[in-house]
């Protein structure tokens, strides 16, 4: 039991990078990016296919540029007066299928990977790699510098102006254009992050992007959307029901365990008032 | 990718039309036409594409030979897009317009299932290069028209338990992925374990997109597997469960069930699949038997590296359909006399190993001697020794 609730721990800190963008951008823009896990897959991808350290660095190159097109496309709607933020939130899908094809069409059908750690470390009877001690550093690093941003830089001061009035902000000579580009390509960086974590622990191939993206969204709100603390959490919460799922369910449904679990608690808090429409930052 | 493959089809249907025009004015004789409805894009292309090029060159090579009683062959390929609903369509058109007296094809269980009521209608046979057990169950109206050019998923998962049981294992684990051929491998494993001495003690899944396998490797190693059973054929949940096993020291020997046996995942893996047993039929990439080691030469000269062996069974499609044509003589090739003469069908040549043999109640023509259990070792499928 103890053993699952670490393994999924480990898992969860992943899953909590890939639940940032999609709060951050929801904060800040109000729309939410279905393609980050095709960010993700991106990026591994390109880094597999590229050796060494330009491999990582060109890998998340792709996944910003990628996330970038997303923010023009998002930008271009605007400027032709979409308003309606379900418009974007579905065109972002249609992207994360042709990153997926893309992918598909480059690289076939082959897994993307790295050598890892071939060691692994003892820790109280239990046998963990340390990659995925890797992984919780790098998230809590990501966390603490994204809250350290958000609440004690003007950058942070003005994100959080343009995601409570965009107009007020616009007003105040905020570049709020600017802004939500550049969330947009953060949340790419971020999923890129993801991407090549995942490529260093177990590996991922082109049918990744939807379960990716499924498994960040259900960790973005199950704690409500808004702050990157309450991300981390709930990838740490969606790890650890995927890992007790595939632990203890019987057949066929370790998949389905996790989001039943996102929707038994969506369903028992006060979703509408404080989880998805309420919280800012 | 479409129009690359619709501008390859043409080209390809055009040639051999040119070329088979040109023997059919020198000989008077008109060619055999053969369907290839084969998955040329779209998932199922993994398995597709090498399908299509080894029944190319094989049917280049018996035409360079003077083709089957001096007649030639003519391959017409239609693309079936990974889909059912193209290839019953695929079907419908090879039959009814190009007029073909056999099909290789369609390259999926699914597709096959759905072409099943087509081929029947319009009587010509269909040689399915597919495992899943279904597309021979005589349950299904269209069941005389529908012959396995492959072996079944039944047995091939026999002989990866025969190779545990051999093994000295007593207590297996089955890892399967959460689709219909995952399940039906975990079906398979507990049924046919008992006859074996095997004790299927656990089992875990996984959705396709799972990242991370560490506790399915847990409940496996806690179960006290002493072997696993790897019914899987994503690429990256197969490599993703070898390094969650060695992480978590799920020690013993896991085997893969056929849907690794590709090179592209042999290939990048990378070293931490070293030691998998991964079942393969024939293993035309890294260890040929001599006839494989032919076409294997054969698609080299048109410039083709072979994969897997999506190559074997495809030739196999071809050769069942050669030996009936065959065996027909110089009486009218049609597809119902096509169908009565693959009933008959058995010992022919082929480029894969084992004996083919097809009868009047057995449309199942390949069976375990056609399989070879393999390791991965440096990148490649190596033979398993003793």
């Amino acid at each position: 039991m103890l053993e699952f609730v670490v393994r999924g721990l480990l898992l969860g800190s992943v899953l909590g990078i890939l639940a940032l963008p999609m709060g951050l951008l929801f904060t800040t823009v109000r729309t939410i990016d279905f393609a980050v896990g095709a960010y993700a897959l991106l990026a591994a991808a390109v880094a597999a296919a590229v050796p060494g350290l330009p491999g990582l660095a060109a890998g998340l190159l792709c996944a910003v540029g990628a996330a970038g097109v997303m923010g023009s496309l998002y930008l271009l709607l605007r400027r032709f007066g979409c308003e309606d933020a379900i418009v974007p939130a579905l065109m972002s899908f249609g992207l994360a299928v042709a990153i997926a094809s893309l992918v598909l069409l480059i690289w076939g059908t082959q897994p993307f990977l790295r050598e890892g750690f071939s060691t692994f470390l003892s820790i109280a009877g239990l046998r963990i790699s340390p990659q995925g001690l890797v992984d919780l550093a790098i998230e809590l690093g990501i966390v603490a510098t994204l809250q350290a941003v958000l609440h004690r830089t003007d950058l942070g001061r003005m994100m959080r102006a343009t995601a409570a009035n965009p107009a007020g902000a616009a007003l105040a000579a905020i570049p709020v254009e600017a802004l939500q580009f550049a969330t947009f390509a953060a949340g790419g960086l971020l999923a890129g992050v993801a991407g090549l974590l995942i490529m260093y622990s177990s590996g991922l191939d082109f049918t990744a992007p939807l379960g990716l993206t499924l498994s960040g969204f259900g960790a973005s709100i199950i704690f409500g959307i808004g702050s990157p603390l309450r991300a981390m959490l709930g990838g740490f919460a969606m790890g650890t029901a995927e890992a007790l799922g595939a632990g203890y369910s019987s057949g066929m449904v370790a998949g389905m365990v996790p989001f039943a679990f996102v929707l038994i608690v969506l369903a028992t808090t006060r979703f509408g008032e404080h989880g998805l429409a309420g919280d800012r930052l | 990718m479409t129009t690359t493959t619709r501008r390859e089809v043409l080209a390809a249907s055009l040639a051999t039309a040119a070329f088979a025009g040109r023997s059919a004015r020198a000989q008077s004789k008109d060619p055999i036409k053969i369907g290839a409805v084969l998955s040329l894009s779209g998932p199922v292309a993994v398995f597709g594409i090498p399908e299509r090029d080894a029944i190319t060159v094989a049917a280049n090579a018996i035409n360079d030979k003077g083709g089957i009683s001096g007649r030639k062959l003519e391959i017409v390929l239609i693309d079936d897009k990974s889909n059912p609903t193209d290839a019953a369509r695929g079907v419908t058109q090879a039959a009814s317009t190009d007029k073909v007296v056999a099909i290789i094809g369609p390259s999926s269980g699914s597709g096959i299932l759905a072409a099943g009521p087509v081929a029947q209608r319009l009587q010509v046979p269909l040689l399915g290069p597919a495992g899943t057990i279904a597309i021979t169950d005589k349950k299904n109206e269209f069941w005389p028209w529908i012959f396995r050019v492959a072996p079944s998923d039944r047995v091939d998962v026999k002989v990866v338990l025969q190779d545990m049981a051999k093994g000295g294992f007593k207590k297996i684990g089955v890892m399967y992925q959460e689709d219909a051929y995952g399940k039906t491998g975990l079906d398979y494993a507990g049924e046919l374990s008992s006859g074996l001495g095997l004790d299927v003690v656990e089992s875990a899944s996984a959705p396709y997109t799972a990242t991370d396998l560490t506790p399915q490797a847990t409940r496996l190693r806690n179960a006290g597997v002493q072997a696993v059973f790897l019914q899987i054929s994503i690429a990256s949940l197969g490599v993703a469960f070898v390094k969650a096993a060695q992480q978590v020291g799920l020690t013993g020997p896991a085997y893969a069930n056929a849907g690794l046996a590709q090179r592209s995942f042999a290939a990048n893996a990378g070293a931490q699949a070293d030691g998998l047993r991964v079942l393969s039929i024939g293993n035309i990439g890294f260890d040929p038997s001599p006839p494989e080691a032919e076409l294997a030469s054969l698609l080299r000269k048109a410039g083709k590296e072979p994969q897997g062996w999506g190559e074997l069974v495809g030739s196999n499609g071809l050769m069942a359909a050669v030996a009936a044509a065959r065996l027909i003589g110089d009486g009218p090739i049609t597809g119902p006399a096509m169908r009565d003469a693959l009933e008959k069908a058995c010992g022919f040549p082929t480029y894969s190993r084992g004996h083919a043999c097809f009868s009047p109640d057995n449309h199942d023509g390949w069976s375990e001697d056609s399989l070879t259990v393999t390791v991965v070792h440096d990148g490649q499928l190596k033979p398993l020794q003793g």
